[in-house]
């Protein structure tokens, strides 16, 4: 068993809880989340480095070996550990108390132990660990707050369920599991990622939700972090089926939420359509199973992540600033007023919708070259909700940015100097990523590898599926 | 410099001056008109140098293909997406009109904008775009191609509603946006069925020799398929056939990004396209039969409406709209030389029209003036031939502007509306029971609340 050089995800998982209980009580409780969000970016950071020399090789936490980090998880962790600091620097005054702080940390170190986790216990530790923020009321109460505990729970119950079913609970050991058990992991993956037809509850998160916490819970990607680790072992004949089925269903939430956002006019329902259409493309990245599916769903992962953050935390940004977004009588015109969070939001939009020169049109490209060789007629369908999402994304734009500035919004500043260096980092790791895409690629590509990776073909190093 | 290096320099440096300036406004550093319009100039110079360099080079070596390789861009397993230009006899005179008509309407708009509040805006979408359409002139493949093609598309539309404060070029800009999607779609789809059929998107995969007597080589019913879906994009960003009522939305825009969008250079790439892939288009009954519909019917529909339009822009825009049907219909007819000369005396045409269109009145009157009162209209036009049944059916026609809008809003807005409200079944509307609530940790409302 290898481990790696410190306890780097112990520490970082440790930072991250520790932030969470001192930012209950502290008395300005931003800079001590923000030193803690650090901190467990700098520790999966360094894990992810190591991992990045060790290849292959699965690296054990010497402190508490339930944590491993390897080529699937690394670069997520530290990516994660990223937006969380991000998040917390963006966060508007209101939305940085001690409560707010502290569960956006917790559910930060939710995510992480799911992300670490070393056997399926662990992981669904993590997984039910991610409604505790929730359940504890830490960002306050509101309509949506029962229906996201439901899901979650119910999220977690499969994937507890199915962990029982099986045998074993060490991560390879999932080849083994019965149809039923792999079912209900497919479920889980489901309800935790919003496929069609249970996407309402994300997209009533983000309408009535807190949104920055959204932004976090949305992003752990967990049902696609399972998925991967899934492809990395020889499946059955009928599991391979379901998993076909599971890209199938994402292929088709990715269309229909497109379709569905043209009937919507208020920018936070838009923003959770246009988010939720595009993450479904890291599921049908993966359930491709090729080469250029599942590199490209692991590079559109970031992008993602990156860019709906941006989306996220600006859309709250402005929120603050006017007092709420919804103009049911048009548009916002806030671009007058704030030309610079305009342009952040356009840039890091353009990307998540794949414009060409973002690392999203990158992203995009593989996928769509992935899901066309395993589907070659369903596969179009991604190029079309493209096309769709990127209509819904200037109507976002326009309903915040563009049109008469309403009368009641005298004066607001524009990107201030704590949310343009964040944000600033958010459109330079998109764009210098799209320009420079192979350093990226680099990050992910030993997981791609071993999600495409044919048991027993170890040998060869980037072997294709067994064909169904 | 080689060839090579000159060809490089001169897509790149748009491209480049672009992220720079953006990132430094971006950051908070301000730039003053004056700089801004130095910087300008001085790029459009050095471009227009380094285009008759190259010209010069290719001159010197009896005008042959001159292809550019900068590695790949990305690559995983047996996929690669190569970076690769070319420059030939069709790719040179579009080069050569992107970078002296974009040139001439930057000095242009130094005066025509100034001390507009989205002077910095302007110029550094007009970067974008110069390097958007140089790519798409020198793209050695589809894949490259596609890139230009929607750096110039998502640039037009944030130029359409440059007056963002006003609601008319905003809802038309979203209008645009979503025909050029649509339109793109086919230009995506030919592109991955492209790769997927026959394992590449490059030029010289689809065709060997050099243009203008390269031969296709492609065949079959794919091959058919991925020219329909071609025509179906140039249809699209030259806003012909089923796309044809774009156009006139678009002229939302200050005048110079009218000019070399809409009468120079935009437009014409839809043309430029057809002309790249002539012989995969007349490979394909079916493909050339289109091309020559389009145009034919898209440019008597132009010239229809083009006579009842009251204002001097949506007047040029069916007229180019009109000049642009033809020269499809020429592309279809296979007298690709002429359509060259046609494009590329109508780009230089068109631009200089729209430049002065802003103070066409007052020329009139001056030269009404200067002919002692003299310059009236005669009256006599082809049409006064027609039955007067006839003239009035078309005049209805013309003034509905062939019932575009109304037909696309009925038989595809509507419906595909009514279908994105259907699929709300699957998801709860609370809003629907009661009014939405502001995020709980919100105060009560403020008018300039600081975060």
């Amino acid at each position: 068993m290898s481990l790696l050089a410190a306890p780097y995800l112990s520490l970082g998982i440790g930072a991250l809880l520790a932030g969470a209980v001192s930012s209950l009580f502290a008395a300005r409780p931003r800079p001590l989340a923000a030193g803690a969000a650090l901190a467990a970016f700098t520790s999966f950071a360094l894990a992810a480095r190591e991992v990045a020399v060790a290849g292959h090789e699965r690296l054990f936490d010497p402190l508490c070996s339930c944590f491993e980090a390897d080529a699937l998880d690394a670069v997520p962790m530290a990516f994660f550990a990223a937006l969380t600091l991000l998040v917390i620097l963006l966060a508007p005054r209101r939305d940085a108390g001690g409560k707010s702080m502290a569960g956006l940390l917790l559910l930060a170190a939710a995510t992480q132990t799911a992300y670490g986790a070393a056997n399926l216990g662990v992981l669904a530790v993590g997984w039910w660990l991610t409604g505790l923020p929730f359940a504890l009321r830490l960002f306050g109460e509101d309509r949506s707050r029962r229906s996201v505990l439901i899901i979650l729970c119910l999220s977690s119950l499969a994937l507890t369920a199915s962990i029982f079913l099986m045998h074993g609970v060490e991560m390879q050991e999932i080849a083994h599991a019965s149809r039923l058990s792999f079912g209900l992991v497919v479920l889980a993956v489901a309800l935790r990622k919003g496929l069609f037809p249970l996407h309402g509850w994300m997209v009533r998160q983000f309408d009535h939700g807190p949104l920055l916490p959204v932004a976090l819970l949305f992003n752990g990607h967990l049902g696609a972090l399972l998925v991967a680790r899934s492809e990395a072992v020889a499946l059955t004949q009928a599991e391979q089926h379901t998993l076909d089925l599971l890209g199938i269903a994402a292929l088709a939430t990715a269309l229909i939420t497109s379709i569905r956002s043209f009937a919507e006019s208020r920018p936070r329902r838009l923003l959770g359509l246009l988010c939720l259409s595009q993450a479904s493309f890291i599921l049908a990245g993966i359930a491709t199973a090729n080469a250029e599916g599942v590199a490209g769903a692991l590079l559109h992962w970031l992008v993602v992540a990156a860019a709906s953050t941006g989306l996220i935390a600006i859309v709250r940004v402005l929120e603050v600033r006017v007092s709420g977004t919804a103009a049911p009588d048009g548009h916002l015109g806030l671009a007058v007023k704030a030309p610079r969070l305009a342009t952040f939001f356009l840039i890091c939009g353009l990307a998540l919708v794949g414009l060409p020169g973002t690392l999203g049109y990158c992203a995009e490209d593989l996928i769509f070259h992935g899901a066309l060789e395993n589907h070659p007629w369903l596969g179009l369908a991604l190029p079309v909700a493209t096309a769709f999402n990127a209509i819904n994304l200037l109507r976002i734009y326009s309903l915040l940015f563009l049109g008469v500035l309403p009368k009641r919004v005298i004066d607001i500043p524009d990107a201030l100097p704590r949310e343009r260096w964040p944000l600033a980092a958010c459109v330079v790791f998109l764009l210098a990523g799209g320009l420079m895409p192979g350093r990226i690629l680099e990050w992910r590509r030993m997981a791609a590898e071993e999600a495409t990776l044919v048991p027993g073909d170890g040998e060869t190093g980037h072997g294709h599926r067994v064909p169904n | 410099m080689t060839a090579e290096s000159l060809t490089l320099l001169l897509v790149a440096a748009p491209g480049a001056a672009f992220v720079i300036l953006g990132m430094l406004w971006l950051l908070g550093v301000g730039l003053s008109e004056r700089l801004l319009a130095n910087l300008t100039k001085a790029l459009y110079l050095l471009l227009a140098l380094v285009a008759c360099a190259l010209f010069w080079q290719m001159w010197r070596g009896g005008l042959t293909t001159v292809r550019v390789s900068a590695g790949d861009w990305f690559s995983v397993a047996r996929y690669h997406f190569p970076l690769a230009l070319l420059i030939d006899r069709l790719s040179l005179p579009l080069v050569g009109v992107t970078v002296v008509l974009a040139g001439v309407v930057g000095a242009f708009s130094v005066r025509y904008l100034h001390r507009d509040p989205g002077f910095f805006r302007f110029f550094l979408l007009q970067y974008l775009f110069t390097f958007g359409a140089l790519l798409v002139f020198t793209a050695d493949s589809l894949d490259l191609l596609l890139c230009g093609w929607e750096l110039v598309g998502i640039t037009s539309v944030l130029l359409i509603g440059f007056f963002q404060n006003r609601p008319d070029p905003v809802r038309n800009a979203q209008r645009v946006f979503g025909i050029y999607r649509i339109a793109d779609l086919g230009l995506l789809l030919a592109v991955f069925l492209a790769h997927h059929w026959f394992h590449t998107a490059s030029w010289h995969g689809f065709f060997s020799g050099e243009w203008p007597g390269h031969v296709n080589q492609l065949d079959g019913a794919a091959a058919s398929v991925v020219a329909v879906l071609l025509v179906f994009a140039a249809s699209g960003k030259s806003a012909q056939g089923p796309f044809c009522g774009w156009l006139v939305r678009a002229m939302e825009g200050p005048t110079p990004s009218s000019a070399v969008f809409y009468g120079a250079i935009s437009v014409h790439a839809g043309a430029y396209l057809l002309l790249r892939i002539e012989p995969l288009l007349h490979a394909s009954w079916v493909a050339t039969s289109l091309v020559i519909f389009i145009g034919l019917t898209t440019a008597s529909l132009g010239t229809l409406v083009h006579r009842t339009c009251a204002d001097a822009k949506t007047s040029l825009a069916y007229a180019a709209q009109t000049q642009l049907g033809l020269i499809f219909a020429e592309i279809g007819f296979g007298w690709t030389t002429f359509a060259v000369v046609h494009l590329v005396s109508h780009a230089v045409l068109r631009t200089l029209q729209f430049l002065r269109s802003p103070s066409m009145l007052r020329d009139y009157h001056r030269v009404h003036a200067a002919a002692g009162g003299q310059i009236d209209p005669t009256g006599e036009q082809y049409d006064s031939l027609l039955p007067k049944s006839v003239q009035v059916a078309l005049y209805r026609m013309a003034l509905g502007r062939g019932f575009y809008d109304a037909i696309l809003d009925r038989f595809i807005v509507l419906p595909a509306i009514a279908l994105a409200r259907l699929l709300g079944v699957f998801e709860s509307h609370p809003e629907r029971r009661s009014p939405p609530a502001a995020e709980p940790t919100a105060p009560p409302p403020s008018v300039s609340a600081i975060p």
